[in-house]
């Protein structure tokens, strides 16, 4: 397994990537993401680790990416703001590119309210785009904000997220811009299922010549039941679920509905692989690893390119 | 101002037990704005804590005064007169003034009456909000009058977050997105165009880099 | 009066009601021997918490407020706050174990226009179903100026600075 981002090889060479997610575990078991890791490899081109997602304690995204990366998987540190501040940031990103992981993934992260600490401090001492203008900094400058040099700058590879499907809807492509000019090498977007909507964002992107400075992944989660349709699209925010995608999820029966959740997915990446501007598929799966593998295939992406050293 | 609530009286009551000389204290200021703290809300303390003292069979003395501002000394000192009175004092003031009284009588225990909230305005009657961070930098020119630090709930300089919905805070649909907010403003002033910069990290030195602040001004001095 | 009807009320009202004239207030004052103190204002807005409270805490076993009906108010909206404030005085009271029904607000009827000396009998007849106030341990006892027990010091004054 080459030290190198293997997501940023797949892309410099004009593939179309597919990265997919996965959560550590409430505990201390090392076992439960070595299993995941079996799920994915060979079926990804890299594997996002997320960062006590939803404010609710979890084995470190940092040390489940190097489980990752030692069962031969290339993983994606996603950093959220909430919890650490400047100093802690830079010196994880640091103590990632040192233990080989080279792709982050920087976000704010989900409000401490959210999780099973809500009475903790939330940092935001940096927001997601000055975290990945810091991180672009130690990389190409070798230096920490503030021009202190670095005596080794991290190789990485940066990425952040972007929702086309949250307010204000003309605003989305400046901070898209914003982004990509603090540095974001890569995008992953939240997950889609109005391809109009998404559509409309993705070519306001391209008419600011975005889509060329940065590589886009576009997002995609499988629905597992009707009801998950329809509690993402009345409990969380930022996420656009069209009626007729409920519509169809609720004509299936309900022991048919996994399946069908997972063509709508399969279909939709279909629809993704014919756009120019998108580049790859980030798939997310959540608690449902196992499914990445059917997905993948039906949707075309396998096998996974070899990349070839030297 | 400053605003604060009232505590729960049972807590009060806790607070007050030792004691049989009690001067309840109120202030004129911030917290009679936000109907806490003030005179009125000092004399209602004072009656139900003296009528609860006699359901329960407590001898204790209470009695009740209220000053413009607890926070300045030239506005406490005249308690000095009275002071001696008394084995405790429960002030109705914000915390800086709870502190300011028990800076000026440290023999006799401060006791506060009042959870001290947030730097805010009076959107409304019987509304307050919070608006102000004490951050020592202001930028608020920056992003039309709408701090991004005390009213956007990550605290982001580069707005939104992805949780912007309809104008409201995923944290809290009862709060407004600031960004919402700022980019609004913003659009009505033709000045859109300040957000396609990059702000760069807040320098919390101002508030909190040097421990607590102070601010001397020789030209004020006797 | 019975022995059982040993309560005292204190009624606030506004001068709106019928026949709630000086000559009719004190002629109240003198019927129930003392028993209903009543007090005069200008609006049933005028009433904040700290009245009642106090009335509580000195002498009565009740402190009541009579109000215009609603729409009626000669100051528009007196009597929708002051509706507000008796809830928010009986709040208080809940807070330290009193029954809150010792405060209370009875709004005069569109309809039937009760004059003062009929609410105030209607109001002391439902306070007399209540218990003695705990607040007033040995009977009603005292007024403001000379407690029955204790000190009672309602010297809110402001103090000037320096």
């Amino acid at each position: 397994m080459s030290d190198k981002s293997r997501l940023k090889e797949v892309l410099d060479h004009g593939g179309f990537a597919v990265t997919a997610e996965c959560g550590p575990p409430k505990g201390a078991d090392a076992q439960v993401i070595l299993e995941k890791a079996e799920l994915l490899r060979n079926r990804v081109d890299a594997v996002n680790v997320t960062d006590n997602q939803t404010a609710i304690v979890r084995m470190s995204s940092l040390a489940a990416c190097v489980l990752l990366k030692g069962a031969g998987l290339d993983p994606v540190l996603q950093m959220v703001v909430r919890d650490r501040n400047r100093i802690a940031l830079q010196s994880d990103i640091l103590g990632a590119a040192a233990l080989g992981v080279h792709n982050i993934l920087c976000l704010s992260g989900d409000h401490q309210r959210f999780g099973n600490q809500p009475e903790c401090i939330g940092v935001f001492d940096l927001d997601s785009i000055q975290l990945v203008q810091v991180a672009r900094g130690m990389r190409d400058k070798s230096a920490i904000l503030g021009g202190e040099p670095l005596d080794k700058a991290p190789d990485i590879f940066i990425g952040a997220a972007a929702n086309p499907f949250a307010d204000p809807l003309e605003f989305r492509v400046t901070r898209l811009a914003k982004k990509i000019k603090a540095g974001a090498d890569f995008i992953q977007t939240q997950c889609i299922y109005n391809l109009n909507r998404f559509e409309t964002w993705l070519s306001m992107a391209a008419d600011r010549g975005l889509t060329e400075e940065t590589f886009i992944l576009g997002g995609v989660t499988p629905l597992k039941s009707a009801g998950m349709a329809r509690y993402m699209k009345e409990r969380v925010s930022g996420m656009d679920i069209p009626d007729e995608l409920i519509k169809r999820m609720d004509g299936v029966p309900r022991e048919k509905q996994r399946e069908e959740g997972i063509r709508i997915c399969v279909e939709t990446i279909w629809r993704l692989k014919e756009m120019p501007a998108v580049r790859g598929v980030h798939i997310m799966a959540i608690e449902w690893e196992s499914a990445v593998e059917e997905i993948a295939e039906r949707a075309g992406l396998l096998p996974r390119p070899v990349i070839q050293k030297g | 101002m400053i605003t604060a609530e009232q505590k729960p009286i049972e807590e009060i009551r806790e607070m007050l037990a030792p004691y049989k000389r009690v001067l309840t204290l109120g202030c004129g200021s911030c917290v009679a704005e936000c109907a806490a703290g003030g005179e009125k809300e000092t004399a209602m303390l004072a009656s139900a804590l003296r009528m609860a003292a006699r359901i329960n069979e407590e001898e204790v003395l209470i009695h009740e005064k209220t000053v413009d501002r607890q926070c300045v000394k030239a506005f406490i000192i005249p308690l000095d007169d009275i002071i001696k009175s008394y084995d405790a004092i429960l002030s109705l003031g914000c915390g800086a003034g709870v502190q300011a009284v028990s800076e000026m009588y440290q023999e006799v225990p401060v006791i506060p009456a009042l959870n001290t909230e947030f730097l805010g305005e009076t959107r409304d009657q019987g509304y307050w909000v919070e608006n102000c961070l004490g951050c020592g930098d202001c930028m608020l020119y920056y992003f039309g009058g709408v701090c991004p630090l005390a009213r956007c709930s990550k605290q982001i300089l580069n707005g939104p977050c992805g949780g912007s919905v309809e104008g409201r805070c995923e944290v809290n649909p009862d709060i407004p997105c600031a960004w919402q907010l700022i980019i609004d403003r913003l659009t009505r002033f033709g000045a859109l165009d300040r957000l396609a910069e990059i702000y760069p990290p807040k320098n919390w030195a101002r508030k909190q880099g040097s421990g607590p602040r102070k601010i001397v001004r020789e030209d004020q001095q006797p | 009066m019975t022995d059982s009807r040993k309560r005292t009320l204190a009624l606030f009202y506004c001068r709106n009601i019928p026949e709630s004239s000086e000559t009719d207030r004190q002629a109240i004052e003198k019927a129930y021997q003392g028993r209903i103190r009543l007090f005069p204002l200008p609006c049933s807005g005028r009433l904040e918490p700290v009245h009642l409270l106090r009335a509580l805490e000195a002498f009565a076993d009740a402190a009541y407020l009579v109000a215009c009906p609603d729409g009626a108010c000669n100051y528009f909206e007196g009597n929708r706050r002051a509706k507000k404030r008796v809830e928010r005085t009986r709040q208080i009271l809940s807070g330290i174990g009193l029954e809150p029904e010792r405060a209370g607000i009875v709004i005069g009827s569109a309809q039937t226009l009760r004059t003062l000396a009929q609410l105030a009998e209607e109001i002391f007849d439902r306070i007399c179903e209540m218990g003695p106030s705990p607040v007033l341990k040995g009977g009603s006892g005292g007024d403001p100026v000379s407690p029955g027990r204790g000190e009672i010091v309602y010297d809110n004054s402001r103090t000037e600075a320096h």
